[in-house]
């Protein structure tokens, strides 16, 4: 093996780990919605192996996610190469994952923001798309916390004006 | 900057106030809730400028007149007041206000009283230059119209639905100007709308999507959906049909400029409120922008919905120079 085929080799390594160890929950799916990939932060959050859950439909894994609703959601996404976006405020958690903070965190789950793209093969087609699920917890909460204050003090100014 | 003080018992008429305020003039607002406060708040040099109204407990505005006087209190004083008589303007004239508004005060109004007692400075003259040079709208125009014509036959193809192309609309457009376009495309009736952030190649900007309230049911019907739409899952046809628009436009433009754009995640900007209230341009920190105003429709639904694409004044440049080919050939 030549020297540049060893660094392509290690670079490829790396990429590897990043995306086995990225923050961010990284899913390859198949046009049957068989999982193809599964990295650390779904392994990590889920509890299930890579093993346990490759070449298994998301919603035999996951049954609480409707199939006719996500094949909805993942259509233009293999048809017309856009991405889909799911927003914690639409539906909190795709992935019913405990808070990353389990102590000092006010929420009991996991707020996602969730992401569909499409990988398009060498040939042009796209018979794979990714998911990728973003942790919101933070986020949501703060904006939670915030909208109750704003009513709170509504509340009060509306007693003060009386 | 200008520090203004808005005194006012009702917290309705403060707000009020506030928003009338010039969206591009730079100013502290204060806020008073009689004429106490508002004598107190001077004192602390929070007002070059008062907005007054008359009545009001503990302190009323002909009272807090009569102490800026005694106090010898440096303001302007312009009188906002829902008290139109006679008598009441000229108690306050002798008193030392500017001028006298009635009330419910609008925008234009305020804005010709702060120009004509020069409170606020004019727009500048030599910013006229914002017209963009006819052949480069017309290059813009041009590689939407190609972007649109894909993300049409993407649209009609999965839905099924044949899809009125509109003609994009291009212009440059200072933000205070940004209120008058979005008050255009949607007067009347109630809005949901989100953006979605995009950047690439020295290339940014921000797409809105606006679809008018009425439009959720024929929607649900087109993407298939059986349940009864509530608020949840407005906000999902909306995400959906607006993933499909700006995803398909984008990538369209992208291709023609050659070059990828990264997409963030969506924002929603807002539910169910008069379009001009989703979107504070007084808050905004640009000066002038790109803007393609997309308004689609589809035949034998009642649906409406607004694409308004959005790139910074610096893209402009990047983009002129990827489009550059396209202008040689002519």
């Amino acid at each position: 093996m030549n020297d540049s085929e060893l660094e392509q080799m290690q670079s490829f390594h790396w990429m590897m780990d990043m995306l086995q160890c990225v923050d961010v929950g990284i899913v390859v799916l198949d046009r049957t919605f068989k999982i193809k990939m599964w990295n650390g932060f779904m392994e990590c959050h889920s509890g299930l192996l890579p093993s346990h859950v490759r070449d298994k439909t998301l919603f035999s894994v996951f049954p609480h996610i409707s199939e006719p609703w996500f094949a909805q959601k993942a259509k233009p996404v293999f048809e017309l190469q856009t991405r889909a976006f799911m927003t914690w405020e639409q539906r909190p958690h795709l992935f019913k994952f405990h808070n990353y903070r389990p102590i000092t965190g006010n929420e009991p789950y996991m707020y996602q923001n969730i992401t569909l793209a499409p990988l398009t093969s060498a040939t042009g087609k796209t018979d794979h798309i990714s998911l990728m699920v973003y942790d919101m917890t933070d986020i949501a909460s703060g904006k939670k916390q915030l909208e109750a204050m704003q009513v709170s003090s509504e509340e009060n100014q509306s007693q003060l004006d009386r | 900057m200008v520090s203004v003080l808005v005194c006012d018992d009702s917290l309705v008429a403060r707000k009020q106030v506030a928003k009338c305020l010039p969206p591009d003039w730079d100013v502290a607002i204060h806020f008073a809730k009689n004429g106490e406060e508002a004598i107190t708040a001077l004192k602390q040099g929070k007002g070059q400028l008062l907005l007054l109204d008359l009545n009001m407990p503990v302190m009323d505005g002909y009272q807090t007149l009569q102490a800026i006087l005694d106090n010898n209190l440096h303001t302007k004083v312009v009188v906002i007041s829902g008290d139109i008589q006679p008598e009441a303007h000229d108690r306050v004239t002798r008193l030392g206000a500017l001028e006298f508004i009635r009330k419910p005060v609008d925008p234009t109004t305020l804005e010709k009283v702060l120009l004509k007692h020069r409170l606020m400075s004019g727009p500048e003259e030599a910013e006229d230059a914002a017209e963009l040079e006819p052949d480069i709208r017309d290059c813009y125009q041009e590689i939407t119209n190609i972007a649109m014509g894909r993300a049409g036959d993407h649209l009609a193809r999965t839905m099924g639905v044949f899809v009125h192309l509109p003609i994009p609309n291009v212009n440059l457009i200072e933000a205070s100007e940004m209120h008058m376009m979005l008050s255009d495309i949607e007067s009347q009736e109630q809005v949901t709308a989100i953006c979605q952030g995009f950047i690439g190649s020295g290339i940014r900007g921000e797409v809105m999507c606006i679809l008018s309230d009425s439009s959720f049911e024929d929607v649900a019907k087109i993407l298939n959906v059986k349940e009864d739409v509530d608020d949840q899952l407005q906000l999902e046809l909306l995400m959906d049909a607006a993933s499909i628009l700006i995803g398909t436009c984008l990538t369209g433009l992208a291709q023609q400029m050659d070059v990828t754009f990264a997409q963030g995640q969506p924002l929603v900007l807002g539910q169910h409120r008069a379009i001009t209230d989703i979107i504070q341009t007084s808050k905004m920190k640009w000066k002038r922008t790109l803007a393609i105003e997309l308004s689609y429709g589809l035949e034998g639904y009642n649906v409406r919905c607004d694409l308004i694409i959005l790139f910074t004044e610096d893209s402009m440049q990047t983009m002129n120079a990827k489009l550059a080919h396209l202008l040689e050939d002519i």
